[in-house]
Parts: C-alpha cells; sequence; structure tokens
C-alpha cells in the first residue's frame, strides 16, 4: 500500500480474529502474562469480571496485524487504544480502521475499534498513526 | 439544519477526535449534518476558537459539555461564566436537580444522556429513586448504544412524556452524525440552540444500521 493509493475515508478489510480460550492461552504464555482472569472463566467471575477477558495487548496485536495485512510493510508509529467495556474471550470480534487524515510526509491516521458480534459494544477503540511507503 | 448534539475531541480524557479531522471527515462522507456540538467531559472548554474551521468548512461548531450526576451522564448546552461557577463540572456525583436549576437558571438547557445505558443512563437511576422532576429532554439516539439501549430509552421518555434529541458520541472521527438532531429553524448560536431545545423545535435522527 502507498501513500498515493490511499484516500481519506478508506475502510481497511475488517478482520474477525481468533479469540477462542486456546488461542488465548497460547498467547498469555508466550506473553509471559498468564493470569486464570484471561484464561479461566470461573476465576474471572471471582474477580468480579463477566467471564474470562481478552488480554489488552491481545487486542492491540489484533488491531496492529489488521494494519500490517492491510498495507504490508507500514510502520506503525503509534497505536493509542481506549478499553471501554471487557471484551470476553470465547464470544466473536470484529475488528475495523478506517482512514481520517492523511498528512504530507506519508502519514495516515487510522480509527480503529473493536466490537463485540454479540453485544454490538465496541470494547477498543482508538487511533494509529502509520507510515506507509 | 442538523446539529450533532453530542461530540468529544481530544480535548475530553477518552476522545481521540481532532475537530479539524471531523470537519473533513463529515465534507469528504457527504454527511447531513450542518454543524457539531462538542461535548468535552466534565469540563468546559473556554479556550479553543473553532472559527477559522467554520470558515473552512462551512460547518457550525459549537462547545457544550457533558457532566456526570448522581442519576448519570447529563448534556449541558449554553454553558457560561456563572454556570461553571453554579456547580462543580470535575464531580462525577453532582446532584441532577441541581444541574437542571443551575443550567436553567444561568440561561442554559440541561439533557441527560444515553438515559437508556445501564449505570451512565438516567433510567436506570430511575429504577432504583425514582424520576427527577424538571426533567424535558433526554437523548433518545446514541451513536454509542448497544442494541436495546436506544429502544429502552424511547420508550421511557414516551413514559415520562419528554421530547428526545439524538447525538452520536463520537470519541473517534469515524463515529461522528451516527445520530443527531434536527431543527425547524436555523441554528447560528449556542442561544439559538437553547432556545430551540426550550421550545422543542427540534427532533432526534439515527442513521445506525
Amino acid at each position: 500500500m502507498r501513500i498515493e493509493d490511499v484516500e481519506l475515508g478508506d475502510e481497511l478489510p475488517e478482520e474477525r480474529p481468533d479469540v477462542s480460550l486456546e488461542t488465548v492461552r497460547r498467547f498469555v504464555k508466550a506473553a509471559e502474562m498468564d493470569f486464570p482472569r484471561f484464561t479461566d472463566h470461573e476465576a474471572a467471575r471471582a474477580e468480579g469480571l463477566p467471564g474470562a477477558v481478552i488480554p489488552g495487548i491481545m487486542s492491540q496485536g489484533q488491531l496492529a496485524a489488521m494494519i500490517h495485512r492491510w498495507a504490508p510493510g507500514c510502520s506503525i508509529l503509534s497505536l493509542d487504544t481506549i478499553f471501554r467495556t471487557s471484551m470476553i474471550v470465547g464470544t466473536p470480534v470484529v475488528c475495523r480502521g478506517a482512514v481520517t487524515d492523511i498528512d504530507d510526509d506519508g502519514i495516515v491516521e487510522i480509527d480503529v475499534t473493536i466490537i463485540s458480534e454479540t453485544s454490538g459494544a465496541t470494547g477498543v477503540l482508538g487511533t494509529a498513526r502509520v507510515r506507509l511507503t | 439544519m442538523i446539529l450533532d448534539l453530542h461530540t468529544h475531541s481530544v480535548r475530553s480524557d477518552d476522545g481521540r477526535a481532532k475537530v479539524a479531522n471531523y470537519c473533513q471527515w463529515i465534507k469528504k462522507k457527504d454527511l447531513p449534518l450542518d454543524g457539531v456540538v462538542l461535548t468535552e467531559h466534565r469540563q468546559f472548554d473556554a479556550e479553543s476558537d473553532y472559527r477559522e474551521l467554520e470558515d473552512q468548512y462551512g460547518l457550525l461548531i459549537l462547545k457544550a459539555s457533558e457532566v456526570e450526576t448522581d442519576y448519570g451522564h447529563v448534556l449541558v448546552f449554553g454553558v457560561n461564566e456563572d454556570m461553571v461557577h453554579a456547580f462543580d463540572f470535575a464531580r462525577i456525583d453532582n446532584p441532577l436537580p441541581e444541574v437542571l436549576a443551575a443550567a436553567k437558571s444561568c440561561g442554559g438547557f440541561a439533557v441527560p444522556c444515553h438515559p437508556g445505558r445501564r449505570n451512565v443512563g438516567l433510567f436506570s437511576h430511575y429504577e432504583e429513586r425514582g424520576p427527577v422532576d424538571d426533567v424535558e429532554v433526554v437523548e433518545i439516539y446514541n451513536g454509542g448504544s448497544i442494541p436495546g439501549e436506544d429502544e429502552r430509552s424511547r420508550q421511557e421518555a414516551d413514559r415520562y412524556g419528554y421530547r428526545g434529541i439524538g447525538g452520536s458520541d463520537s470519541h473517534i472521527v469515524s463515529r461522528i452524525g451516527l445520530c443527531a438532531t434536527e431543527f425547524a429553524d436555523d441554528i447560528a448560536t449556542m442561544d439559538d440552540l437553547v432556545s430551540a431545545l426550550r421550545t422543542g423545535r427540534c427532533e432526534a435522527r439515527t442513521w445506525r444500521t
């Protein structure tokens, strides 16, 4: 993806990442953050959560992956996210992005969201600044 | 004339949208908006001057606030020097009757927003504590609502005889204009807006699918 090919308002292809318990378990083990609140629904409820929650950095990784698949070779300069509601492990989510600004230096700003396909709630929203080639 | 009455910019702690980017998005997407009202959380942004953007994009940009009360979140329009001293905008437990009264006595108008939402919505508090006098208008369409919340807002608003407005509650650029309010008359100033809210010459609109 080159800067010349991007227009304000362009939408990134949606992605539906695997947020199954098995995948989250593999993620937290690799990330060395293997806590029950991410991998055990009962333990998470005992902590007052609605169920095992998808780790925030896993959500950020899913958003970054979406951006890199849209623009292979790009550099993500920042990914600024707000976590509004807990995203529950095993509940399908959709990642979306839209180009909201393009500057003269080849940097685009992208709105990013992760939405629960079950409740319709936006769990994560934010913006990414991305340098294209 | 259609205005999005509930938006947040980078001036809000959880806002990530620059006002200039809202403007260029509205134009690029050809959204049916004639303007926006910035309702930053727990503060009134007296400093920002958006007149250049208004001229550049042909949009009306007004400033209000979203404050927090013991009955949930409330949009306050017509904020002035008197109002910012009448109650503490930064508090998260302002008594709703005091906010309604202060807004009115200072020449403004207060509107509980996303009233159908749990915890931060007016009607979930009504369940526990009963209704509050002097509420006239609530936000019946909110761009951040999950399925069921706006339906509840409309049903309860009908039940209590409240009029409705709409706003996107956008915190990022691409959410602007999901919901808005259509006014029967031209709105050029915050005084015009407050007057229209008082008289009810407006209607909530939604474009959410």
